[in-house]
């Protein structure tokens, strides 16, 4: 167990022709000893190779990784003391959950074979797979599969945990439990853990901490909460939280900020916060809109009801301010799921001022997030 | 399923199924005895009177199943076969085994070190190795002799080896020279085809190998290995084919001798000047091909999947 930091760690491919790719750019991020960090961000980010460096599969072009204090730069991965699971859970298929439990052991360690073999047994049993031992992988479901690449990892005692999008081979249900028995696991374990995905969920749900890339560059990290409510910047508020955050562009005229569609009246400390900025994108989350039959008040529009996706618990509005438009351009908003509205109906969406984030329209740097302190209070009065 | 409801839909109608399953197996039968035919000619003119066998069609059962004067029935032309062969059947044998399983191991073993191990400059070496498939054996031939005979001494080399170690006679390295070369002939086809099943690997799990604490070597050993098993099924049996049936190297490199393999023993076997002994020469090819029938029969569950895969 140990505490992984990397610094400004940086890698460049490159291709046959000699174009030079970007695919990690200066990524520095303190993982604390039983840490589990979730990296989070779309398909090519860079979130993958950043793993495999950290693995020692692929080189670093420039910056440090150390593992307790140690740099790990130049050791081959065995030498790393670091197990990884990967997407495709790469099982030796000749081999029976029992030796492809004992591979590492036996390869890395001198253990004797009496030894090996109680400790497979103990993690088998932890893992539920116990029973499983003697079978092929060719022979077990994809979820036993899952457990056998998770208990090759642990078997192992390693300083550090790489996983690289472990949970994304599963059906949804299977996911969702998995989900919880890997936060479980690794708590118990308190092995610092690196977990790589594209999914959101897995990113707000799982670690204690996220990082969040885009095309290379680290762009937060944070606590789920912290990136959920206080993103730093438009990439982030737009790739945590499912529906994702609305963003409509505007104008600045004075204390208000216009729009084709609709005008919208600052506080004084938004005001601050856009300073001499002409041009901002407002930002507001899904659930954060309130739909109603009537209203007309400030920070209320009339807007129609595109596409109603109703979900059971909630329903997903798609509302616009075109109506009869063939593809209008549309916005979300979360509603209650036992609400009845239908899509072509008239409705007055609320965008509460403290729910309001607004960023910079050029760089999409954060200039001003929802206030917390008003919902708290909000809440208690309701 | 489309395929398997079309055929119960022409059930129900009651024409069009059985009447392709019967064009089906008239083709099949066709087809067995249009291949089965040469080895059923060879059989039975190996079984037929040498006096007696230009009198009729050499595929009908001979109408004197002898062999000369002794009037039964006999095997004798298939155990004159096998002594007239025999030296060459065991030159084969010593030949083709080491050959075939050093080209399959070494194929395998490059091919492992140049698709699976990355390293700068592997496409180059592995363009090298595939062009080694398209050098025609007619260019190589007189080098081949000159290498063998006048370049390397292996014949003064090997003296020492022939007398100290028992069963091994001084013409044996003439096979040694044949089984170098046939290994290094047949390295290029078989890293091609080991190439295309590493290729075909996942790169995590050799990955997660790496990870395990396996060096290069041990991934080898225990994990390419092992998966290998179908491939070495192919390349065997390719090999063992190709180099059991090889004439022209055999003629080139030991030319003549006590060293000769099969297949120029089969050359002149039955041959006399008082005319051709045709069912001794059959029974002599039947004999010759035998091992390869053999091999096909062991390792063809095997060779097919390795082909599938």
């Amino acid at each position: 167990m140990a505490e992984l930091t990397l610094d400004n760690v940086t890698k460049v491919f490159t291709e046959d022709d000699g174009n030079e790719i970007v695919a990690v750019d200066g990524v520095t991020v303190d993982i604390a000893d039983g840490e589990f960090l979730v990296l989070v961000g779309p398909s090519g980010c860079g979130k993958s190779t950043t793993l495999r460096m950290v693995a020692g599969l692929e080189t670093v072009t420039s910056g440090e990784i150390s593992l307790d204090g140690d740099r790990i730069n130049e050791k081959q991965p065995a030498e790393r003391d670091i197990a990884m699971v990967f997407q495709s859970y790469a099982l030796y298929p000749h081999m029976t959950v029992r030796e492809n439990m004992s591979f590492g052991l036996e390869e890395s360690t001198d253990m004797p074979d009496d030894e090996v073999a109680s400790h497979v047994e103990e993690t088998a049993e932890m893992m539920g797979i116990g029973d499983l031992l003697d079978r092929k992988p060719a022979d077990l479901s994809g979820g036993q599969q899952q457990r056998v690449a998770l208990g090759r990892a642990i078997v192992r005692d390693p300083e550090a945990f790489l996983m690289d999008e472990p949970l994304s081979n599963l059906d949804a249900k299977l996911r969702a439990t998995m989900r919880t028995e890997l936060q479980r696991l690794q708590s118990e374990l308190g092995v610092t853990t690196v977990y790589v995905t594209h999914d959101q969920t897995e990113a707000m749900t799982m670690g204690d901490r996220i990082a969040i890339l885009d095309d290379g560059v680290l762009q937060q990290v944070g606590t789920p909460l912290e990136c959920y409510h206080a993103p730093n910047n438009q990439f982030v508020a737009g790739f945590i939280g499912e529906p994702s955050m609305n963003f409509f562009e505007m104008a600045v005229q004075g204390g208000t900020l216009v729009s084709d569609r609709f005008e919208y009246a600052l506080s004084p400390a938004q005001r601050e916060a856009v300073g001499n900025a002409d041009r901002v994108t407002l930002g507001i989350r899904p659930e954060d809109i309130v739909v109603d039959t009537e209203g007309g008040g400030s920070h209320q529009y009339d807007v129609f009801v595109d596409v109603v996706e109703p979900r059971g618990d909630e329903n997903t509005t798609h509302l616009t301010f075109d109506r009869g438009v063939e593809e209008p351009e549309t916005f979300t908003a979360t509603i209650s799921g036992l609400r009845h509205i239908q899509a072509g109906e008239p409705a007055v969406a609320t965008l509460p001022p403290e729910s309001v984030h607004l960023f910079d329209a050029d760089s999409g740097a954060a200039l001003h997030n929802r206030s917390l302190e008003t919902t708290e209070v909000t809440e208690q009065l309701t | 399923m489309s395929v398997g409801t079309s055929a119960d839909d022409e059930t129900e109608t009651g024409t069009g199924y059985p009447l392709r399953r019967i064009a089906l197996y008239i083709t099949l039968a066709v087809m067995a005895v249009f291949y089965l035919i040469p080895i059923e000619t060879g059989l039975v003119t190996s079984l037929t009177d040498p006096a007696t066998y230009s009198g009729q069609f050499p595929y009908l059962p001979p109408l004197e199943p002898l062999v000369a004067d002794t009037g039964s029935f006999s095997l004798q032309p298939w155990q004159n076969a096998v002594d007239f062969l025999g030296q060459g059947l065991v030159n084969s044998v010593i030949l083709v085994v080491p050959a075939t399983i050093l080209s399959g191991l070494l194929g395998s073993m490059a091919a492992y070190g140049l698709t699976t191990v990355s390293w700068r400059g592997q496409i180059a070496i592995y363009v090298t190795f595939v062009a080694g498939i398209f050098i025609p054996y007619q260019a190589v031939l007189v080098p081949l002799t000159q290498f063998w005979y006048n370049v390397v001494p292996l014949r003064t080399a090997f003296q020492p080896v022939a007398y100290a170690v028992p069963f091994v006679q001084e013409y044996h390295w003439k096979l040694v020279a044949l089984i170098v070369t046939h290994t290094a002939y047949g390295l290029p086809i078989c890293t091609l085809l080991f190439r295309a099943h590493y290729k075909k690997l996942s790169d995590e799990m050799i990955e997660a190998a790496r990870l395990d604490g396996a060096s290069i070597y041990r991934i080898y050993r225990r994990i390419i290995l092992p998966l290998s098993v179908p491939m070495f099924a192919v390349v065997f049996i390719y090999q063992f084919t190709q180099i059991w049936n090889d004439l022209l190297f055999a003629l080139t490199i030991i030319q003549f001798g006590d060293a000769s393999v099969v297949t120029q023993e089969l050359v002149g076997i039955g041959v006399s000047q008082s005319g051709t002994n045709f069912p001794l020469r059959m029974a002599g090819a039947l004999v010759a091909a035998l091992p390869t029938l053999l091999v096909y029969v062991l390792f063809g569950e095997k060779f097919a999947k390795g082909v599938a895969a």
